[in-house]
């Protein structure tokens, strides 16, 4: 009641005439009405109203902050925090080393970012994780819901359904090894059609696009309260160009990057970005660093870097707050990104290894 | 949508007009403004400004799909989706052949055959569905003049003879294919920027550009300061472009590129590897045995790191033993790498098994 009266989200105009009329608290406001204000600030009396409705909802709002009520700032012990995360569900990648370097998977509540030359897997480890968000939760799931936010075009139909069609494979095998109940009720609504139709897709062409959409993202989220993974397959491409003015640029990076913590806390979802490779001329060689620039990385909690060593593909997790970093090679198959097989195993398995916490492992059949 | 007038977002007048005098008149404007900035600009509440924010936003927003109502799409039309190039095992590796609504590069050292898999696609999507093509014009922008459009009668005849039994219908094959000559990198933004207009009008089914790689390098010396930044611009404009018209018409575009090694003044870039195929494969060939292959430099594709985040799909030629070449899958969203064979003969391509 007594906040002053210039930090009332009004129109600056609108302050700057109260400010210049004396008006100091919110409560003198309150006590004069609209008729009293609209007579001694010279405005119309609607606009006087509309005025007081903005200020009587930020003092209750304040109110309730004050008294411990559901505001947007929360105080808990760290202990809460503990029990929070260990109950929280992680979003298996399939390839059980990348699972266990990033100590469980892909973290729901957490910005992850996935940098690589082009063709190294990131789209292909984004589609992965777009089918794998829906596992039910008997198989180990979070059974959720994801946004595909593409921006490169280069999001494939067709290659989505075939890792769909393997995941359903493969969670059927585990049924037929348990034969539970839930897994075979899981089981009926875990279908490719029912896969493809919980991934919504949005194509940006340019970055004013994305801004809107990511805008627009969390009244989406609140229709679609099931949503646990946000994606967006290339934050860089649209930033690359045409773009003279890069304090701007910055300026839209560092918003994007709020909003997007923002969505990914208030939702409990997953958000993970692609970003790409530049060339960084130094003085006597050249390296590959993560495009748009050294504040960007401040950005993601989360870190990983893919990249060739060789043949081989390699990720590194670069950044985290809570695992070491470690570097370890992946694959990429006809049903999607798998760990490498080691070369003792025959070729024809069907097996991938699974995270022992959430799944039995599956004895080898064949 | 940038280019929006706040206008046609469904803003009230008084603020529109508001906004024009502080120069804000599309939506691109608007969005890049921080709130407190907009709350100066419209004089309003916070709250209002949050409200004026979602309906710009919902002017520019991209419409949602899911993915399965795009499966449905693509199943209703299977044909639209490839660009069959009749080579069979690369059509198989491929699910079909050249992506229709994505970039493919073809990239190689000269005279392997990049111009003669061009001219052999620009036949391809001439013929009627029924043949595997997609019964449309194609639009081809030379830039190195090495268009022939003898050779390009000869493939046809040689390649389907059955069907091009009469001069008519490879008269009607010719006047399909419009050819571009642009020798500046000017001028062929500007042809990319025009061709909305003449695929509607033509109805163009596939666009070539041959070859990208030589009018970009004419221009650009990447040795001088700043070149390598209005490059990468130039170059992602363009792509950014094309990949709006391959989308929105569902057609697939070919460019081609070429071979470069690393700069050659001891600065080795081994980083600027864009796969394994690019290191492995073509210093076997173009260097000598041992170990002195790698520190002479690396053979990569040109135009940089930017340019091959753009392409989709990436298939690189090669000299094998003469007359064999190999043709190599690099990039690709649905392929594994792979390696084919092929001779050039009077009918194109032909594939070696």
């Amino acid at each position: 009641m007594q906040r002053a009266v210039g930090s009332l989200p009004l129109g600056p105009a609108l302050r700057a005439r109260l400010a210049a009329a004396g008006f100091q608290t919110a409560q003198e406001l309150l006590d004069t009405g609209p008729c009293g204000l609209s007579r001694e600030i010279g405005i119309s009396k609607e606009e006087a109203l509309e005025a007081l409705q903005v200020v009587r909802q930020e003092c209750s709002g304040d109110a309730a902050r004050t008294a411990g009520g559901a505001g947007t700032t929360r105080k808990c012990t760290a202990l809460e925090l503990l029990e929070e995360e260990q109950a929280q569900g992680f979003i298996i990648t399939f390839c059980s080393a990348l699972d266990n370097i990033l100590g469980g998977g892909v973290q729901l509540t957490k910005i992850t970012e996935v940098c690589g030359a082009p063709g190294v897997g990131k789209t292909q480890l984004c589609m992965q994780l777009a089918v794998d968000v829906q596992i039910p939760e008997c198989f180990g799931g979070v059974c959720g819901e994801a946004v595909f936010i593409d921006t490169e075009g280069s999001f494939m139909v067709d290659r989505v359904a075939d890792i769909a069609a393997a995941c359903v494979q493969h969670c059927r095998l585990i049924a037929e090894a348990h034969q539970e109940e839930d897994h075979q009720k899981a089981l009926e609504t875990f279908s490719l059609e029912s896969i493809l139709s919980h991934i919504y897709y949005f194509r940006c062409r340019d970055y004013i696009e994305l801004l809107a959409q990511v805008y627009l993202l969390p009244d989406f989220l609140s229709e679609h309260s099931k949503v646990r993974l946000v994606v967006i397959d290339g934050i860089a491409f649209p930033f690359r160009h045409d773009f003279e003015d890069l304090s701007l640029r910055t300026r839209l990076l560092n918003g994007l990057a709020q909003q997007l913590i923002i969505i990914a806390n208030d939702h409990k979802s997953a958000v993970v970005l692609t970003n790409q490779m530049t060339t960084r001329i130094g003085q006597s060689q050249s390296t590959l660093v993560p495009a748009l620039g050294e504040s960007w990385g401040h950005a993601a909690t989360v870190r990983l870097i893919f990249h060739w060593d060789k043949s081989q593909r390699l990720a590194t997790l670069y950044k985290s707050p809570s695992q070491k970093e470690s570097t370890i090679p992946y694959t990429i198959t006809p049903h999607g990104f798998r760990d490498v097989q080691p070369p003792a195993v025959t070729q024809n398995t069907e097996s991938t290894e699974m995270n022992p916490r959430k799944r039995p492992r599956r004895e080898e059949e064949k | 949508m940038a280019a929006k007038k706040l206008r046609r977002a469904k803003l009230p007048q008084e603020l529109c007009e508001r906004l024009s005098r502080y120069q804000i008149t599309t939506c691109q404007d608007f969005l890049c403004l921080s709130l407190l900035e907009l709350m100066k600009v419209t004089g309003q509440s916070y709250r209002n400004v949050q409200k004026l924010l979602c309906q710009v936003s919902l002017a520019c927003a991209p419409k949602m799909q899911t993915a399965y109502e795009m499966k449905v799409r693509r199943s209703v039309n299977p044909s639209s989706a490839f660009l069959s190039t009749t080579l069979h095992s690369l059509d198989e590796v491929l699910h079909g052949g050249v992506p229709c609504g994505s970039l493919t590069e073809i990239t190689s050292p000269p005279g392997c055959g990049k111009t003669q898999f061009c001219i052999l696609m620009s036949v391809l999507a001439t013929l009627p569905v029924s043949m595997g093509g997609l019964d449309g014009a194609v639009v081809y922008i030379d830039t190195e003049s090495a268009f022939s459009a003898e050779r390009l009668v000869e493939i046809a005849g040689n390649r389907f003879p059955a069907y091009f039994d009469s001069d008519e219908k490879l008269f009607c094959m010719t006047r399909s294919i419009h050819l571009y000559r642009e020798l500046t990198c000017d001028s062929v933004l500007k042809r990319i920027k025009s061709l909305e207009e003449e695929i509607i009008s033509k109805k163009v089914k596939l666009i070539i550009i041959d070859s990208v790689a030589s009018v970009v390098r004419k221009e650009f010396d990447t040795q001088l300061q700043g070149n390598l930044a209005e490059r990468s611009n130039f170059l992602a404009r363009g792509a950014s472009l094309l990949k709006y018209l391959a989308e929105e018409f569902s057609i697939p575009v070919i460019l081609t590129n070429q071979i470069t090694t690393s700069l050659s003044n001891g600065l080795a870039i081994p980083a600027d590897l864009v796969s394994p195929a690019d290191d492995l494969f073509l210093s076997e060939v173009s260097g000598a045995p041992g170990s002195g292959k790698k520190e002479s430099g690396c053979v990569t594709a040109a135009l940089g790191n930017t340019w091959s985040h753009s392409v989709n799909t990436r298939l690189i030629l090669q000299y094998h033993n003469l007359p064999t070449r190999q043709i190599l899958v690099a990039k690709s969203p649905v392929a594994p790498f792979s390696v084919f064979f092929y001779t050039i003969e009077k009918s194109g391509l032909v594939l070696q098994d």
